[in-house]
C-alpha cells in the first residue's frame, strides 16, 4: 500500500445560513494515496467544493479530523495553515485566479514569494514550471495577453511551482472550451504520470474519466468511490482535432 | 517575503491606479507642504530676528534718560541732572565688561538739496556709534577730533538718504541744508536694509553731538553735554546681566538718584526683538493647525483608498492566502503600501514646499529656511501617518478568511 497523502475521518461540515443549519459534508472518511489521481464528481450543490476546501486547508471541518501527510491539521491557526498550504498544496481555480498586470513569470512564483526561496532559485524554477506547461515563451505576458488555457495553464504551472504533495483543481476546464479542455487534461494526466497526486473536481463525467479513481458525491455523502483505467486525453485531443481538420475539408 | 518584494508589491499596486493614488496623496502633499513652508518661514523670521539682534548687537544695552527729553523737548530741570556724555565716558571707564559706551541724541528736522527735500532721523553721535551699532562707511570718512570738539557742520548719511536726494550722483562734499544750515556730507554708511519690523535703518544721518545739540535742537540744557541715550556694548554677551546691575548703581550714583524714582531706564535691544518675534509664534501655531487638520483629512483619505483597495482586491488576498501567505504577511502588504503612499506624498510635498519657499524669497522677500531635521521630520511623520491610518485597512484585509475572500464576487 503506497503512502497516503490525505486521509479523512468522519469529516463533517455545516452551514448556517439566517438559523438554517446545511449540513454540506456527512461523515466523510476516505484515503487519498501517493500518485493518486481522483475526480470528485456530484451534482451542483452535492459538497464537491466544500471537500476540496477542506483538504486544501481553506477551511475548517465543523467535526471529524483531517490529516495531511499524517499530520492533523485540527486546531492551527491561519498563519500554521498558510504555511501548510504553501508547503503541501498547489491549487488550480475554474476561474484561474492570477493576479493581473503581473507577468506570467511572476504569477508563478508567488508561492515561492511566501517561504522566502531566494530570488534566482525562484526564478529558475518558475521559468522551468512555464517550461514543462508549455509556456516557456510567455514568461513576460501578462495574464490578458494569454488565452483561457494558457492561463489556467499558468495557474497549474504555479500550483506546481513549490512541488506540493498533493494538487487541487476545481473545475479547472469550467472556464475553457473542449479542446482547450482536454489540453489542460492532457497536461494534468502527464503531472499524473510523473508521478504527482491529483484531486480534481468536475461535474462532467468525460473529464472524470481521465482520473484513475472517481469519488460521487450526493447531498454531502459520498455515495460511490470506484478506480478505473483512465482514458488518455491526449488520444481524445488527436481524435477531436483529426474531426476539425475533416470539418474544414469538407 | 522580504521588505524590497513587499515594496515592489505595493508600488505596482499603487501604479496600477495612478490617478487614484495620486489624488489619495493630495492631502498628505498638502499637509507636508503646509508644515515645512511654515516652519521655513518661522526659521527665516528667526534667522532674520537673530541678524538683527547681532546688527544691533545681541550684547548691547540702551540707557535712555527719561524725563528730561520728552519728545526732543526740555522739560523744566530739576536738580538732578539727566544723561550726560561724561555718564558715557564713566560707563566705559569704570565697568570693565563694557567695550564702548556711545552718547546719542536725537532730533527731527528737514534735509534740503537743490529742490529736493527729506526728512531723515537725525542722530548726533561721536565716533562710538560705529562699534556700538556695527556701522560701516561706505565711502568717506568719519567725524575729526575738530568736528566733534567745535561743532562742525559736516554729516555722515545712510544709504537712504543719499538715494534720495543724490541718486547715482556723488554726495561726498556736497553741502545740504539741515533746516536751513548748510552742511558737507562727509561720508555715507554702507547700507543695513530693513530690520524684522519692515522699518528702514538707513534712513538717518550721523553729526556731531554738539552740531544736534546746539545748532539743530536749538537746546539750552541743564547740562551742556546732555544725551538723549548711551548705546553700551558688553564686550562678552553673557555678562549682560552684571553689566546690566552695575549701570544700574553707577547710574544711579551719578545722576543723585537715592529712592526708587529712576531719572533712565536701560533696556536690551535683543529682548526688545525678541519680544515681537512672539507674535510670530502666534501666527506660526495658526498655521501648525491648518496643517494638522490637513494632514489629518489626508490620513482619513488614505484609510479611506486602503479600504476601497482591500475590497477591491479581496481575490487577490484570497489567492495569496491559498498560495501561503499568512495573515501577518497580508497586514505588512497593505500597510507597506499606504505608508508608500504618504511616503510619496510627503516627498512631493516636500517638493512643493521647496519650490514655494524658493518663490517666497524670490518674489516676496521672505527669508525661508528649510532645515535638514524638518525635512527627516516631516518624511517620517507622513510615513506614521501611513502606518496609522493604514492599519485598520490592514488588519481587515489580514482578517479575511481565504475561502470566502476567493469566493468574494
Ligand atoms: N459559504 C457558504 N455558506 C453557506 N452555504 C454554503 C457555503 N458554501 C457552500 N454552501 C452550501 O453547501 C453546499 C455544498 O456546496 P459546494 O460549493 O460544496 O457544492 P459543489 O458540489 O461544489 O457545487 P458546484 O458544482 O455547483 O460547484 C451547497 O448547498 C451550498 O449552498
Ligand atoms: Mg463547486
Amino acid at each position: 500500500m503506497s503512502h497516503t497523502v490525505v486521509e479523512t475521518k468522519a469529516l463533517e461540515k455545516d452551514y448556517r445560513m439566517g438559523g438554517q443549519h446545511l449540513r454540506a459534508l456527512k461523515d466523510i472518511s476516505i484515503r487519498i494515496a501517493e500518485g493518486d489521481f481522483v475526480a470528485v464528481m456530484g451534482p451542483s450543490g452535492s459538497g464537491k467544493s466544500t471537500f476540496m476546501n477542506m483538504i486544501g486547508c481553506l477551511d475548517a471541518p465543523s467535526r471529524g479530523q483531517i490529516l495531511l501527510q499524517g499530520a492533523a491539521l485540527t486546531q492551527l491557526s491561519a498563519a500554521a495553515l498558510a504555511k501548510v498550504r504553501n508547503k503541501y498544496i498547489g491549487f488550480v481555480f475554474q476561474q484561474f485566479n492570477l493576479l493581473p498586470r503581473t507577468s506570467a513569470l511572476d504569477n508563478v512564483l508567488l508561492p515561492l514569494l511566501y517561504n522566502n526561496t531566494p530570488r534566482d532559485e525562484a526564478k529558475a524554477r518558475a521559468q522551468a514550471c512555464l517550461q514543462l506547461v508549455g509556456l516557456g515563451d510567455r514568461l513576460d505576458h501578462q495574464p490578458s495577453q494569454l488565452s483561457g488555457g494558457q492561463q489556467q495553464r499558468v495557474a497549474i504551472a504555479r500550483a506546481l511551482v513549490n512541488d506540493p504533495a498533493l494538487i487541487l483543481a476545481d473545475e479547472p476546464t469550467g472556464a475553457l472550451d473542449t479542446e482547450t479542455g482536454l489540453e489542460v487534461m492532457q497536461l494534468l494526466q502527464q503531472l499524473h504520470q510523473q508521478g504527482k497526486t491529483i484531486v480534481l473536481v468536475t461535474h462532467e463525467s468525460d473529464i472524470a474519466a481521465f482520473a484513475s479513481r472517481q469519488l460521487l458525491f450526493k447531498d454531502g455523502n459520498l455515495v460511490s468511490d470506484r478506480s478505473s483505467i483512465p482514458h488518455s486525453a491526449a488520444a481524445e485531443l488527436a481524435l477531436l482535432r483529426q474531426q476539425r481538420i475533416k470539418e474544414v475539408a469538407e | 517575503m522580504n521588505s524590497l518584494t513587499l515594496l515592489q508589491v505595493a508600488w505596482v499596486a499603487l501604479r496600477v491606479n495612478l490617478l487614484r493614488s495620486i489624488l489619495t496623496m493630495l492631502g498628505i502633499i498638502i499637509g507636508v507642504a503646509a508644515v515645512i513652508i511654515m516652519l521655513a518661514l518661522g526659521a527665516g523670521a528667526r534667522y532674520d530676528v537673530d541678524q538683527q539682534i547681532k546688527s544691533l548687537g545681541g550684547n548691547v544695552f540702551v540707557v535712555f534718560a527719561r524725563g528730561r527729553f520728552m519728545g526732543g523737548a526740555r522739560e523744566a530741570s530739576g536738580s538732578s541732572q539727566g544723561l550726560t556724555e561724561m555718564d558715557a565716558q564713566a560707563i566705559e571707564q569704570q565697568i570693565s565688561e563694557v567695550n564702548v559706551a556711545a552718547p546719542t541724541l536725537r532730533a527731527s528736522g528737514q534735509l534740503i538739496y537743490g529742490n529736493l527735500n527729506w526728512a531723515p532721523e537725525i542722530h548726533g553721535v561721536d565716533n562710538k556709534i560705529y562699534t556700538a551699532q556695527s556701522w560701516e562707511l561706505a565711502e568717506g570718512r568719519s567725524f575729526s577730533d575738530t568736528e566733534l570738539a567745535s561743532a562742525g557742520r559736516v554729516a555722515v548719511i545712510g544709504q537712504t538718504v543719499k538715494r534720495e536726494l543724490f541718486g547715482a550722483a556723488d554726495a561726498l562734499g556736497q553741502t545740504v541744508r539741515v533746516n536751513k544750515m548748510p552742511v558737507t556730507v562727509i561720508g555715507v554708511l554702507k547700507g543695513k536694509g530693513q530690520n524684522t519690523q519692515g522699518n528702514d535703518q538707513d534712513d538717518l544721518i550721523f553729526m556731531p553731538l554738539d552740531t544736534v545739540r546746539k545748532r539743530i535742537a536749538g537746546m539750552t540744557l541743564s547740562s551742556p553735554k546732555a544725551v538723549r541715550s548711551i548705546i553700551v556694548q558688553v564686550t562678552d554677551e553673557r555678562d549682560m546681566s552684571i553689566v546690566e546691575q552695575q549701570l544700574d548703581s553707577l547710574l544711579r550714583q551719578r545722576l543723585r538718584i537715592t529712592d526708587n524714582q529712576s531719572g533712565f531706564s536701560i533696556r536690551n535691544l535683543a529682548e526688545m526683538v525678541e519680544t515681537r518675534s512672539q507674535t510670530m509664534q502666534i501666527f506660526n501655531g495658526l498655521l501648525a493647525a491648518v496643517a494638522s487638520v490637513s494632514l489629518l483629512v489626508g490620513g482619513i483619505g488614505i484609510m479611506n483608498i486602503m479600504l476601497v483597495s482591500v475590497t477591491e482586491r479581496t481575490r487577490e488576498i484570497g489567492l495569496r492566502m491559498a498560495v501561503g501567505a499568512e495573515p501577518r504577511i497580508i497586514l505588512k502588504q497593505f500597510l507597506v503600501e499606504a505608508v508608500l503612499l504618504c511616503a510619496m506624498g510627503g516627498l512631493i510635498g516636500l517638493t512643493l514646499a521647496v519650490a514655494v519657499s524658493l518663490g517666497l524669497e524670490h518674489f516676496a522677500g521672505f527669508t525661508a529656511i528649510i532645515q535638514p531635521q524638518v525635512v527627516v521630520m516631516s518624511l517620517g511623520f507622513s510615513c506614521l501617518i501611513g502606518v496609522f491610518f493604514g492599519y485598520y485597512p490592514a488588519t481587515k484585509a489580514a482578517r479575511m478568511q481565504p475561502i470566502e475572500a476567493l469566493r468574494f464576487e
